[in-house]
């Protein structure tokens, strides 16, 4: 168990202070929230509207975007190779790499979607669910991108591949988180169903996928 | 049977031989289906005419569906017992499937127009369906994409088991993604089980497209197969020339 809880730090730790860390998906979000108004328009009910879907994709969108260090870097300088050899198991081993390095990047997310579903005219409580959402929704979204990104690992300018291998696996995530905020948004009652459904998805991505994963290093390792 | 055929001389033996078959089945049914849907049908007492695209449009969902689970089957079969032939068979159904999506598409949005007013409206089939071409197109370009061939192959089993399982999460997700929020002003095509007389024309059409999608499967397969020899017999022609070349070098 320690030698997980080690992976897991390794990675927490590079991804943190390596290619902008945190910064990173932070920006990208934050420059895809501040874009959309001035694509759609000013017009607060539409924005308010609009609000909690468009945070949703842009979250899904900035998830996608550091996805190609997931493990490009790992598969290009041999530690995947030695990760495989590893008496751990490469399932729980790949579970422990993807977590630590999607949670120490990409926990500014639901920070920056609740201050921008507030800019975007969003109510207080629906910004909220919005935002736990969002929290529920990453490690289902940061285990697929790593599915995606474990099969396209050191395929040249595999960004573009990785996005369009993720984009169908991250469909009922986006459908549920976004949907938590818009729900709330419209004073449902459902927005409750929904984040329990993403959180569900999340758990049954952190059961499932690892084995996917490890399944997709070693069908490239050869 | 599978590890019988693996023997290429042996498969080539049966592609040979059920190529020209299927051509004929697939000229002979579509002709008879395109008969019977234009002119072998009544026009429903609700569409009227257009109800005829549904003879085109159903069996081209339905063989969209049948490929993807014909690609996910031989990617198990794959996976797991590691026959050339079925990665061989992923590989080549892999575009056919998605044409027969996009044909599904294109079809139901020129229905959806004269039934529901709309090219396209983001009901649950119509999403899933959506979903499912943006799956052929990301296994094929991830097969497109890796150049080793056996790693190829193994990731593209991989993926194509994966979406298997989020295809049918899809679904379910898109039904209550919609249901809640489907505007109820739509007009809901609610038409009667489906007739006999429609039946039969829809009947033959769906066995006429499997055949034609098994003709080209065949067809794909046997190419491919000859690909692969003619560019053995290429290489092993210039290590020959080569080989000749060195020893007349090393003569002189």
């Amino acid at each position: 168990m320690s030698g997980l809880a080690s992976v897991f730090a390794r990675e927490a730790r590079l991804a943190w202070s390596g290619g902008g860390g945190p910064a990173g998906p932070a920006a990208f979000f934050l420059a895809a929230i501040t874009l959309a108004p001035l694509a759609i328009g000013p017009a607060p009910e539409v924005l308010a509207a609009a609000g909690p879907g468009l945070m949703g994709f842009a979250a899904l969108l900035s998830v996608l975007q550091s996805a190609e260090r997931l493990y490009g870097d790992d598969f290009a300088d041999g530690t995947l190779d030695l990760y495989a050899l590893t008496p751990m198991g490469l399932p729980l081993l790949c579970l422990a790499k993807t977590l630590g390095q999607g949670l120490a990047t990409l926990w500014p997310l639901p920070a920056i979607a609740l201050a921008g579903g507030l800019m975007y005219g969003v109510p207080v409580q629906a910004s909220l669910m919005l935002a736990a959402a969002l929290l529920a929704a990453i490690p289902a979204l940061v285990l697929l991108a790593g599915f995606a990104g474990a099969l396209a690992a050191g395929v040249r300018r595999s960004g573009l591949l990785i996005a369009l291998i993720a984009a169908p696996l991250m469909v009922p995530v986006l459908i549920f988180a976004a949907g938590a905020g818009r729900s709330g948004f419209e004073g449902d009652e459902r927005a409750l169903a929904n984040l329990g459904l993403t959180a569900a998805l999340s758990l049954g991505a952190i059961a499932l996928t690892p084995f996917g994963i490890a399944a997709a290093v070693r069908s490239r390792l050869g | 049977m599978l590890s019988y055929f693996s023997n290429p001389q042996r498969f080539d033996g049966l592609a040979r031989r059920a190529i020209p078959v299927l051509g004929v089945l697939t000229v002979l049914l579509l002709a008879a289906g395109v008969w019977l849907s234009f002119f072998g049908s009544p026009p429903d007492y609700q569409q009227g005419e257009t109800v005829r695209i549904m003879y085109v449009h159903v069996p081209a969902a339905y063989m969209a569906m049948a490929l993807y689970a014909a690609l996910a089957g031989a990617s198990f079969v794959f996976f797991v017992w590691r026959h050339a032939l079925a990665d061989a068979a992923a590989e080549v159904i892999a575009p056919i499937g998605a044409v027969f999506t996009v044909l599904a598409l294109v079809t139901g949005s020129l229905w959806g127009k004269p039934m529901w007013g709309t090219w396209w409206e983001w009901d649950a089939r119509m999403t899933s369906v959506l979903v499912l071409l943006l799956v052929y197109l990301g296994y094929m370009a991830l097969r497109a994409a890796l150049e080793d061939a056996q790693q190829a192959a193994r990731a593209g089993a991989v993926l194509a088991m994966a979406g298997v399982i989020n295809l049918v999460i899809v679904k379910f997700s898109v039904e209550w993604w919609s249901s809640l929020h489907q505007p109820a002003s739509v007009i809901r095509f609610d038409g009667p089980t489906i007739h006999a007389s429609q039946l039969w024309p829809l009947a033959v059409m769906a066995l006429g497209y499997t055949m034609l999608a098994a003709w080209l499967v065949f067809y794909r397969l046997r190419s491919r197969a000859l690909i692969q020899r003619a560019r053995q017999t290429e290489r092993r022609k210039l290590q020959a020339a080569r080989q000749a070349q060195s020893t007349e070098g090393g003569l002189t």
